[in-house]
């Protein structure tokens, strides 16, 4: 249990390519911090380098008071669960969750009390005598677990533990994980490429992308208030629609945004919130709406005519407790850079919009209905950064 | 699938029946030369059944003396096969099972040690011995170099491990007859250089060996094992390597996490991942050393092994050797045999594709 402090980590691989540049974290004790990004961003090089797998380039990695740079991996303290959980094929499941004891020459009986424990806790008591290939895939992640927290190591590292799994196990031990990491107070450094995961299990989320670190929050605030396009993109599922717009002065004193071919009324409460977007007006900018803050204007009524948007409906998903909606709108998409998220994209999409309804609406594919947008909860970005308009 | 009628049963299985009989016939004939008096075997027209059987031929093989029974011979083998195997067993069942093992090893080896000493043996005797360091020998020093070497060149995947590796493949295609001659004049060389300095002839202060008085290379055990261990080690090297690029990396370096060095985590993990593979090579090469008949003869001309000998009693103008040579040759094949056996399992399983998979 101890704080962990990543200044400026920085991995150059001998070909040149530059996986990771200056990350900066720290992780408080016995803090549960998610690292988010899509494949290929260097999520997992920065824990291998956490773990001592991977050389660190340049920068300093401090365990407590401990700078690690120089320290082999088995005098870290660090305990990682891999993501094919890499158990030892030809020792039981007690073997397996002993080793890291037997390495530091626990004595036997000790060593098999303490597996014992860590066998309870994981519900595995019925398997320890079993070699890893007789058990099932959930089995077998919570064999990695075992072996991890059967030491009470300073750090876990987790290298998307979860990914083999199906997805009605995954939910499960996703729960699994989060109670006995928060039991037993071992700070922990999580990766996945999932933000469902990330969202659900970290106290705080970090997004990177293409080895640069975007945002580190809470997941509400980073759902809330994302930094930049590609952290509003990437958190949300659906996501964040992106369209480029224009803000400009209504003749009554408002604003307007031109979306495209649609105009919406922009409260001028907004504009009080967020003074920086004064800079804006007549200026091209990134508009981000959220799913959720579109509504069927059928359902609700109420909502100021002025703040509506018109649109065919393409594809309806009914979820139950709520709808989502598929259509477009004739206004320019903007590519977050989610290299995940392009295959979805397809080519030439503009103006794709996704929203999520109410269970109410009877809009059926192929309507041409009248669509609800909350203005107040529009997110706007810089079109050359990419960065939030926020203050 | 096409239903199987009764005549192509036939014909399959006439079929297996001539391929056992085709491949068992030729060890089936030697056997019973083995046992046969010199007058059937000489017999213008082949005595196939009903002879007369006989243990002479190995007892003039193996041993010195006339008066001798050969079943007390045969009994204190099967004594010593049935204590080895008992031995074996408990090793299998047992968790920590290497001192059985050990016990298996030791047991032969005093049984080998006491047999001159109970009975007159020949020269041959010699040769067998000859015959079990030099398989031993090479077998320990080119696993050891090639699991070291194929976990290397697995592991790195750098411009220089794929010449090594191509390297190594080129020799393994030549012909072996190739290197007999280099092996022959460098050991010549080497031992006139130490002939000629006197470093041959120099006392070492403790490294007294009995029986060596000087320092030598040709015709000694030593060059017959240097020798096949250079010709082996492509192949050792290329099995292994194969059998590591199997081992996934996250194992080793999930191992590290754990606390363990890099060797520990090759020795404690990943080696005994690799039995099949170790068996599977390992009988390879004793098949190579053991059966080893062109090097043995060049490079030792009097520290014979035992197919040599062999070989020396087939050129020869009395029929009587040839019972000798047959007797000989199923006295070397059934330990092997044996062996195989026992080692089947394992052999399958490391020939086999995903063999050190969990």
């Amino acid at each position: 249990m101890s704080t962990v402090t990543l200044d400026k980590l920085t991995k150059v691989y001998p070909n040149g390519f530059q996986a990771i540049t200056d990350l900066s974290l720290t992780l408080s004790e016995g803090e549960f911090l998610v690292l988010v990004g899509p494949s290929g961003c260097g999520k997992s090089t920065a824990l291998r380098m956490i773990a001592g797998l991977e050389d660190i380039s340049s920068g300093d990695l401090y365990v407590g008071e401990r700078r690690l740079n120089d320290v082999p991996p088995k005098d870290r303290d660090i305990a990682m669960v891999f993501q094919s959980y890499a158990l030892y094929p030809q020792m039981t499941v007690a073997e397996n969750i002993g080793f890291p004891l037997k390495l530091r020459k626990v004595a036997k009986k000790d060593r098999s009390q303490q597996v014992q424990q860590a066998a309870q806790i994981l519900e595995l008591t019925e398997q320890l005598e079993s070699k890893p290939s007789m058990l099932s895939g959930g089995q077998r992640q919570r064999v990695a677990m075992g072996r991890a927290i059967v030491r009470k190591p300073a750090l876990f590292l987790m290298d998307e533990p979860l990914s083999n799994l199906d997805a009605k196990l995954r939910v499960q031990m996703r729960a699994d994980i989060a109670a006995i990491q928060s039991d037993l107070g071992v700070t922990t450094f999580y990766v996945t490429h999932d933000q469902v995961e990330a969202m659900t299990m970290g106290e705080r989320v970090a997004v990177i992308k293409d080895g640069v670190l975007q945002q580190v929050a809470p997941p509400e605030e980073l759902y809330a208030h994302p930094d930049n396009v590609f952290v509003a993109a990437f958190i949300g599922s659906p996501s964040m629609n992106l369209y480029e717009a224009r803000l400009s002065a209504a003749d009554d004193g408002g604003h307007l945004l031109q979306l495209g071919d649609h105009r919406l009324a922009v409260s001028p409460s907004l504009m009080n919130n967020r003074p920086a977007l004064a800079r804006y007006v007549d200026q091209p900018l990134v508009v981000g709406i959220r799913p959720e803050d579109l509504e069927d204007a059928a359902v609700a009524p109420d909502h100021p005519a002025d703040q509506r948007i018109s649109a065919k409906i393409e594809v309806r998903e009914a979820l139950g407790a709520e709808t989502l909606m598929h259509f477009s709108i004739a206004a320019p998409t903007v590519d977050s850079g989610d290299p995940d998220a392009l295959d979805e994209l397809g080519e030439e999409d503009t103006g794709r919009c996704t929203a999520r309804f109410s269970a109410a609406t009877r809009a059926r594919v192929g309507d041409q209905i009248e669509i609800n947008v909350d203005t107040d909860h529009l997110h706007f970005f810089d079109p050359a950064t990419h960065e939030a308009i926020r203050s | 699938m096409r239903k199987t009628t009764p005549l192509s049963r036939f014909g399959l299985h006439a079929t297996l029946v001539a391929l056992v009989v085709w491949s068992v016939l030729p060890f089936v004939w030697t056997f019973q030369t083995s046992i046969k008096f010199t007058r059937d075997v000489a017999a213008k027209k082949p005595v196939l059944w009903g002879y007369e059987t006989t243990a002479n031929a190995y007892k003039a093989f193996w041993l010195d003396a006339d008066d001798i029974n050969m079943w007390s011979v045969l009994v204190y083998i099967l004594a010593v096969a049935a204590i080895c195997f008992v031995l074996g067993q408990i090793g299998r069942r047992v968790r920590h099972g290497w001192p059985w093992f050990l016990g298996v090893a030791g047991v032969i080896f005093a049984a080998l040690w006491r047999f001159p000493k109970i009975w007159e043996a020949n020269d041959e005797y010699d040769f067998l011995i000859n015959s079990i360091v030099v398989t031993v020998l090479t077998m320990l020093i080119s696993l050891s170099i090639g699991l070291l070497a194929g976990y290397g060149l697995a592991r790195y995947t750098g411009i220089s491990g794929a010449v090594i590796l191509i390297i190594a493949l080129g020799f393994r295609a030549l012909p072996r007859t190739a290197f007999v001659l280099p092996y022959f004049f460098g050991a010549k060389e080497i031992d006139d250089w130490l002939t000629r300095t006197g470093v041959g002839s120099w006392n070492f202060p403790l490294i007294d060996f009995p029986g060596i008085d000087t320092l030598q290379i040709l015709d000694t055990r030593l060059a017959i094992v240097l020798a096949l261990v250079a010709v082996n080690q492509p192949f050792t090297i290329w099995m292994f390597r194969s059998f590591f690029m199997e081992v996934p990396k996250e194992i080793e370096e999930a191992a590290m996490m754990d606390g363990a060095t890099r060797l520990q985590a090759f020795r404690k993990v990943i080696i005994p991942m690799m039995w099949p593979a170790i068996i599977a090579t390992g009988l390879f090469t004793m098949l190579l050393a053991y059966n080893e008949y062109l090097f043995v003869r060049v490079l030792a001309p009097t520290e014979w092994t035992l197919p040599v000998a062999i070989v020396s009693l087939t050129g020869g103008e009395s029929s009587r050797t040839i019972t000798e040579a047959a007797a000989a040759s199923v006295s070397i094949t059934l330990p092997i045999v044996v062996v195989i056996i026992l080692f089947q399992k394992h052999l399958v399983k490391g020939l086999g594709a995903g063999a050190v998979k969990g």
